[in-house]
């Protein structure tokens, strides 16, 4: 309620105070610091339940049509497509009851889809409409998995000359590389001690802000933070993210956009928000989380502040700077989207 | 009367359709080094979010609106004090609540035995129960030893023979991580020549409560027990309750540190 309605509600006098003052009280909801603040729709999708359903909400992607496409674990439809509005368009998909990862390349011009299956231990390319292309099973010429089981991918990121990198998320936490016909090339990261390790190597992305040094971003989702390497898997820096559960990371514009699953001061308790970092890789904003702070170069503990997320699991940022948040293990509940305030 | 309604009706309708998600604040930070101290301790609670104020409680009351206000750490002298805090705003329902017990010292313990811990929470080593740290939420922390066998013991050597009145255990509750309290614990003192059940309590699991959360068990010895040696023996839940995800497998017993009063 904006404030002028306040002012009239108040002026009813008796009747304004039989109602509970919260409701007028109320101020509209902006989530986020500095130039990076959104106004929240929790009810964008209009997806009919009964015919559209989801699971677990994973991962989203626009296409070149402008169309937004999310992949979820449920198999009567693992790919909803809807338009900006939240309008069901189309949706296909019944074979991918791991679908996890969701990553949109441009090939030639056309939009091809990479989909990470944590159940079936594959990475599946796709046509836009869901056309299997490729399949990529366990790297058993990486030398390093006995057996399919132990490679659990989560999320791929296609560099520009196709090859191509599968996060082994949920498996060894490897960073396995292809060219883009499949063929393996090499393999880094992995579990242990040193900084060039990771823990839970959620997501991936190619970051080329920087036009003259393109390098990976990947997630240390149980450390707290990103890991950057070139493109050959030289381990580069660590961009602590204390307190947050990072999942993906989305680069749009100059900026890095992720979904934080929990923070870690509350976990298991539905505590999520969404991180936004600058050009730097300094947190600019936090929807629904804490004020970032840094005391010189440190970054202070950041956690949720409001519970307006449960569980986000990937962020989409569309064509026209719209936010999409994906929700794992949030009771079936559609996208969230977000606006920009200007 | 009646001619409130239409306008009540119309007030409501404005409300309604102007009504926007009415977010609820999440629990703010309680920072401390161990809930564990020996002569004081200093509590800090932090919360960055605008326009938002902790408020907090010491007498176990639940935090209201005119509860005292957070400006600087609290200080805590007092053994078995709880910090109970919540965050207000104008704009979003108020937090739940958190909160932490602290503990003072006990008699001195000698040294301690128990049961292998599970190799990956292992905490520090032998010194792990009786070190004086703990109160953390977070299961890896090295605080923790972390056990999944059906029968845990834990025998504590005190200094002398001295008159005990109490035991405590302290446990991490996380269902999110299959961590329960034990289905029963039992707690013994060493007298003529062997151990005798001195309490015991029996635990139900809760399915109401959420999120991870340190469970101090006092056990009180009637009117004191002149003994040198206290043994504790937690029984697992062997089998997870239906409504969990991991329903028929076996859960965990955390514990972090024992005490003898």
């Amino acid at each position: 309620m904006k404030r002028n309605e306040f002012i009239k509600a108040s002026s009813l006098g008796l009747l304004g105070a039989t109602l509970p003052i919260q409701y007028l009280a109320k101020q509209e909801v902006i989530l986020g610091h500095n130039n990076k603040r959104y106004k929240i729709n929790t009810r964008w999708s209009q997806a009919d339940v009964a015919r559209y359903p989801v699971n677990n909400c994973h991962e989203m992607v626009q296409d070149k049509k402008g169309r937004i496409l999310l992949l979820t674990d449920e198999t009567r439809n693992n790919v909803l497509i809807y338009n900006k509005n939240g309008k069901i368009l189309d949706s296909w998909g019944t074979e991918y009851p791991g679908a996890h990862g969701l990553t949109l390349f441009h090939e030639n011009g056309e939009d091809m889809l990479f989909i990470c299956d944590n159940n079936r231990h594959q990475v599946i390319k796709t046509t836009i409409d869901g056309r299997v292309l490729m399949t990529l099973d366990y790297p058993k010429d990486s030398g390093v998995y006995a057996k399919a089981e132990e490679y659990v991918p989560t999320e791929t990121a296609i560099a520009p000359n196709g090859d191509i990198y599968v996060a082994d998320g949920y498996g060894k936490d490897y960073i396995i590389q292809y060219n883009h016909k499949g063929e393996y090339i090499r393999h880094f990261g992995g579990k242990g001690d040193t900084s060039a390790h990771l823990s839970n190597a959620h997501g991936i992305c190619v970051d080329l802000r920087d036009k003259t040094n393109p390098c990976l971003v990947v997630s240390s989702r149980i450390q707290n933070a990103f890991k950057r390497y070139d493109l050959t898997g030289k381990y580069l820096e660590t961009i602590d993210l204390k307190g947050a559960w990072v999942c993906r990371p989305v680069i749009k514009g100059e900026y890095l956009y992720a979904a934080v699953l929990q923070s870690n001061n509350s976990t298991g308790a539905q505590s999520g928000f969404v991180t936004i970092l600058d050009k730097n890789n300094k947190v600019v904003s936090n929807l629904a989380g804490s004020t970032p702070q840094y005391q010189g170069n440190q970054l202070e503990e950041m956690y949720q502040t409001i519970k307006a997320f449960q569980y986000p699991h990937d962020v989409l940022i569309d064509d026209e700077e719209c936010m999409y948040v994906a929700q794992w293990n949030s009771g079936k509940t559609y996208p969230i989207k977000l606006e920009p305030v200007i | 009367m009646k001619i409130w309604i239409l306008p009540t009706l119309l007030l409501l309708y404005t409300v309604s359709t102007n009504a926007q998600d009415n977010f609820q604040l999440a629990r703010p930070l309680l920072q401390y080094p161990s809930v564990f101290f020996t002569n004081e301790v200093a509590v800090e609670m932090a919360f960055a979010e605008p326009n938002t104020q902790i408020r907090y409680t010491l007498d176990g009351q639940e935090p209201t609106e005119n509860a005292p206000l957070y400006t600087q750490p609290v200080r805590i002298t007092k053994g078995f004090t709880t910090v109970k805090a919540r965050v207000f705003s104008k704009v979003y329902k108020p937090s739940d609540v958190i909160e932490a017990t602290f503990i003072k010292d006990g008699l001195p313990i000698e040294s301690l035995e128990n049961t292998a811990p599970n190799q990956k929470y292992k905490g520090t080593g032998a010194m792990t129960l009786i070190d004086n740290k703990g109160g953390s939420t977070n299961l890896s922390s090295k605080t923790w030893l972390g056990f999944q066998k059906d029968t845990v013991e834990i025998v504590m050597h005190l200094h002398k023979k001295e008159k005990v009145k109490n035991v405590l255990v302290n446990l991490l509750r996380d269902y999110g991580s299959w961590i329960f309290l034990p289905k029963k614990i039992e707690v013994y003192a060493f007298k003529n020549d062997a151990f005798q059940l001195v309490d015991n309590k029996a635990f139900k699991q809760d399915n109401k409560v959420s999120g991870a959360a340190c469970v101090p068990i006092v056990f009180a010895l009637k009117s004191g027990i002149k003994t040198d040696q206290l043994k504790i023996q937690l029984h697992l839940v062997k089998q997870i309750p239906d409504w969990h995800a991991g329903k028929g497998n076996k859960s965990w017993i955390f514990i972090d540190e024992v005490k003898a009063y």
